[in-house]
């Protein structure tokens, strides 16, 4: 990329920002139990991955996503991994992510997570590591597809003289995705509601995909199928693709306070009257405990190497891995299976003498709550802060779509940097904004 | 030895205000279990509704369906026969989940505590009868103490409650002990209401132990639902518009032919 189209999106930054501002595009998070809504800041630094670099990348993103499809089938189904002892079964069982109310039940299709969001880092060795796989409803696709149509706006030459794969087909990617496991009738994403800070990726991706964007109060199950009430009589539908956990989905089998969900979605589905996207009960599989196992997942159900590395992981469950996480807890950084969206989170290094002893109290009494990671020295990219090029931390999510055809990852992502400078947590809960992704086709 | 069960459990709900758009799924047919042929089996629903009949993951009957229309009460009348005997039950599978803690079921520290201080023999089945009494000794019933929202560590705390916190105790210390175990709601033999006790996964088979009554659950009780706790088995669980008051009658009687 020359210079001059660079500063051609630099340029164009600040009219890029208020553009998204304009559209709605945010996200909510929970500060001292007080929900916030936050602008989800662009930067204009591009990204960019190599066609080489995307071809392993997307190769090992496509085997992962796989196995992990053919996980849930197996926890849901005949538990073949657990009796070859390959998952340990209180992994499974104790996880909060297993659903027994999914037992038995075989999604349209066979298919769990049809929309994963796998979070990577590159390391300063070049190395891609998996850190987190998000299997339940992973959100964050809609922000590069926005902030590519922006930038191609503003600044056309850039995408006419630069080899960049086009990602605007994720809305086509999504619709075919719902169209292979539908089970007769209309396509649906369900948002809680234009409150919720994701409103705008919920209607975003129902415009993009040809679906009908609908609230709780606008479906209804009778005789276990799903129907969409619209305004010239209602509709059957027939994969509807839910931007709400598992447990606020149905009051009459999971949470029964739940305002947002549909009474009696459970039944239509355990019928095989609707494909749910993603499946109930994916928590199983992307529990911080189960990750370590992935790479054993893909050599038992695939009989393949994994192409793509996860970060160095210690159970403290295991005697040989505890005595070096104990050894190495200065180092390393805790993670709390129970947390997400970048909580309970914590690094070794920034811990006084006080709190590693107190920590290694909480291990030892908990081992089943914690693991423990190496800390990636992940590479840096440049970002714009008020007029100064400075680097930052980032992260990549990918986004790996699978219907009943293929799974095929999206050749774009969300790439999330953090704004503080010693940070290396880029989740968007705390902070930190976004750049554009381009894989380049040459 | 058998016996043969007329079982018979009405349930009437009464709004103070008409409600409308009321889902609900049901557990009030009894399923067949190995020890348990149900021979036959009516429901029926006022306002008469259609319902679909599906299995949860427990191999629970549901009956599922809704009432659209207005509406000032809901009333399910289940009446059947069923032959009980118990020298038929034969080893079954366990589900895993019936070995670890669950939403209700989950325990404090006082209650590990407390089975720390217990001398269980170690043989499995005298074991659980141990375990059966020790809760006995320490839990009084007391109905209206607890709700249907109390947790085992909550009962368990209180030092009271009624058969279904009898139920959640006793799974979460006999899993803690090693004992597999599952919660089961249904009809003891005589009049009254419902019930609920636990089975014990012993030697392949499941064997049921009333920790409430101290006694032996066999053929003289029905068995309509079972699940890891009352989460999983509620005999009725509705959502309806409309803002109300709701009145529950319930009759039921088990009695021998």
């Amino acid at each position: 990329m020359n210079s001059e189209q660079l500063n051609d999106l630099i340029r164009h930054e600040q009219q890029i920002n208020q553009q998204l501002a304009r559209y709605g595009v945010k996200f909510g998070i929970y500060k001292n139990g007080v929900f916030q809504e936050r602008l989800f800041p662009f930067d204009a630094f591009p990204r960019v991955i190599e066609a080489q670099e995307w071809e392993h990348l997307q190769r090992g993103l496509v085997q992962r996503v796989t196995a992990l499809n053919r996980f849930l089938a197996d926890i849901y189904g005949e538990k073949r991994i657990i009796a070859d002892g390959v998952v340990p079964e209180d992994f499974v069982y104790r996880s909060p992510g297993y659903l027994p109310q999914c037992e038995g039940i075989t999604p349209p299709k066979g298919i769990y997570s049809h929309i994963s969001g796998i979070d990577l880092v590159k390391g300063k060795d070049g190395v891609w590591y998996v850190l987190e796989d998000n299997l339940r409803i992973p959100s964050g696709a809609s922000y590069p597809l926005i902030a590519r149509e922006l930038c191609r706006r503003c600044s056309p030459d850039t995408f006419r003289h630069n080899h960049i794969v086009d990602n605007r087909n994720y809305g086509q990617l999504l619709r075919r995705t719902m169209d292979s496991v539908n089970t007769g009738g209309i396509n649906v994403v369900f948002t809680p509601g234009r409150y919720n800070a994701a409103y705008f990726e919920h209607s975003y991706l129902a415009e993009q995909a040809g679906a009908v964007l609908a609230e709780s109060g606008d479906l209804y199950v009778h005789d276990s199928a799903l129907y969409y009430r619209s305004t010239h009589g209602d509709q059957r539908v027939g994969a509807i693709y839910r931007r709400v956990s598992d447990e606020y989905m149905d009051p009459l089998c999971f949470e029964p306070e739940s305002l947002i969900g549909i009474p009696n979605l459970m039944a239509a589905y355990r019928a095989g009257n609707v494909a749910v996207l993603n499946a109930f009960g994916n928590g199983v599989a992307d529990d911080k405990g189960i990750y370590y196992f992935v790479p054993k997942m893909i050599r038992y159900y695939l009989d393949e190497e994994p192409i793509l590395s996860n970060a160095p992981t210690y159970l403290p469950m295991y005697p040989e891995d505890q005595a070096y996480i104990l050894d190495n807890l200065d180092t390393l950084v805790i993670k709390d299976v129970a947390e997400a969206g970048g909580y309970g989170v914590v690094f070794g290094s920034k811990l006084t003498r006080e709190q590693l002893l107190a920590m290694r109290e909480t291990i030892l009494a908990q081992p089943r709550r914690f693991i423990a990671q190496e800390v990636i020295d992940f590479q840096d990219l440049p970002i714009l802060d008020n007029g100064t090029v400075v680097d930052r931390k980032a992260d990549l999510r990918a986004f790996v779509l699978s219907g009943a055809e293929e799974t095929v990852a999206w050749p774009s992502g969300l790439t999330r940097f953090s704004r503080n400078p010693d940070s290396f947590i880029v989740n968007s809960s705390q902070g930190g904004g976004f750049k554009d992704t381009w894989i380049l086709s040459r | 030895m058998s016996r043969t069960l007329h079982f018979q459990y009405d349930t009437l709900v009464e709004f103070s205000t008409p409600v409308r758009e009321h889902a609900f799924v049901l557990r009030c047919v009894p399923p067949s279990f190995p020890g348990q042929e149900i021979l036959d089996v009516t429901l029926d629903l006022d306002p008469s509704v259609p319902y679909a009949r599906q299995r949860d993951g427990f191999g629970n009957l549901l009956q599922i369906g809704r009432a659209n229309q207005p509406h000032d009460h809901f009333r399910y009348s289940v009446r059947g026969t069923a032959r009980v005997d118990f020298t038929r039950r034969r080893p079954e599978a366990c589900l895993p989940v019936f070995r670890f803690p669950s939403d209700y079921t989950q325990p404090s520290a006082e209650m590990t505590d407390w089975l720390g201080t217990l001398s269980l023999p170690p043989g499995g089945r005298e074991r659980a009868w141990a375990l059966s009494e020790a809760v006995r000794d320490r839990i009084t019933y007391a109905p209206g103490e607890t709700g249907v929202n109390t947790t085992a560590a909550q009962a368990f705390a209180a030092g009271c409650g009624v058969c279904q916190d009898f139920a959640h105790i006793y799974l979460s210390l006999s899993r803690q002990a090693g004992l597999p175990a599952r919660y089961v709601s249904g009809l003891p033999e005589g009049e009254g209401a419902s019930h609920a006790w636990c089975e014990v996964w012993l030697d392949g088979v499941w064997i049921g132990i009333d920790p409430t009554r101290g006694l032996r659950a066999d053929e003289g009780y029905l068995r309509f639902g079972i699940g890891r706790d009352f989460g999983d088995c509620p005999m009725e669980r509705g959502v309806f518009l409309g803002h109300t008051d709701q009145r529950q009658t319930v009759f039921m009687r088990v009695s021998q032919q």
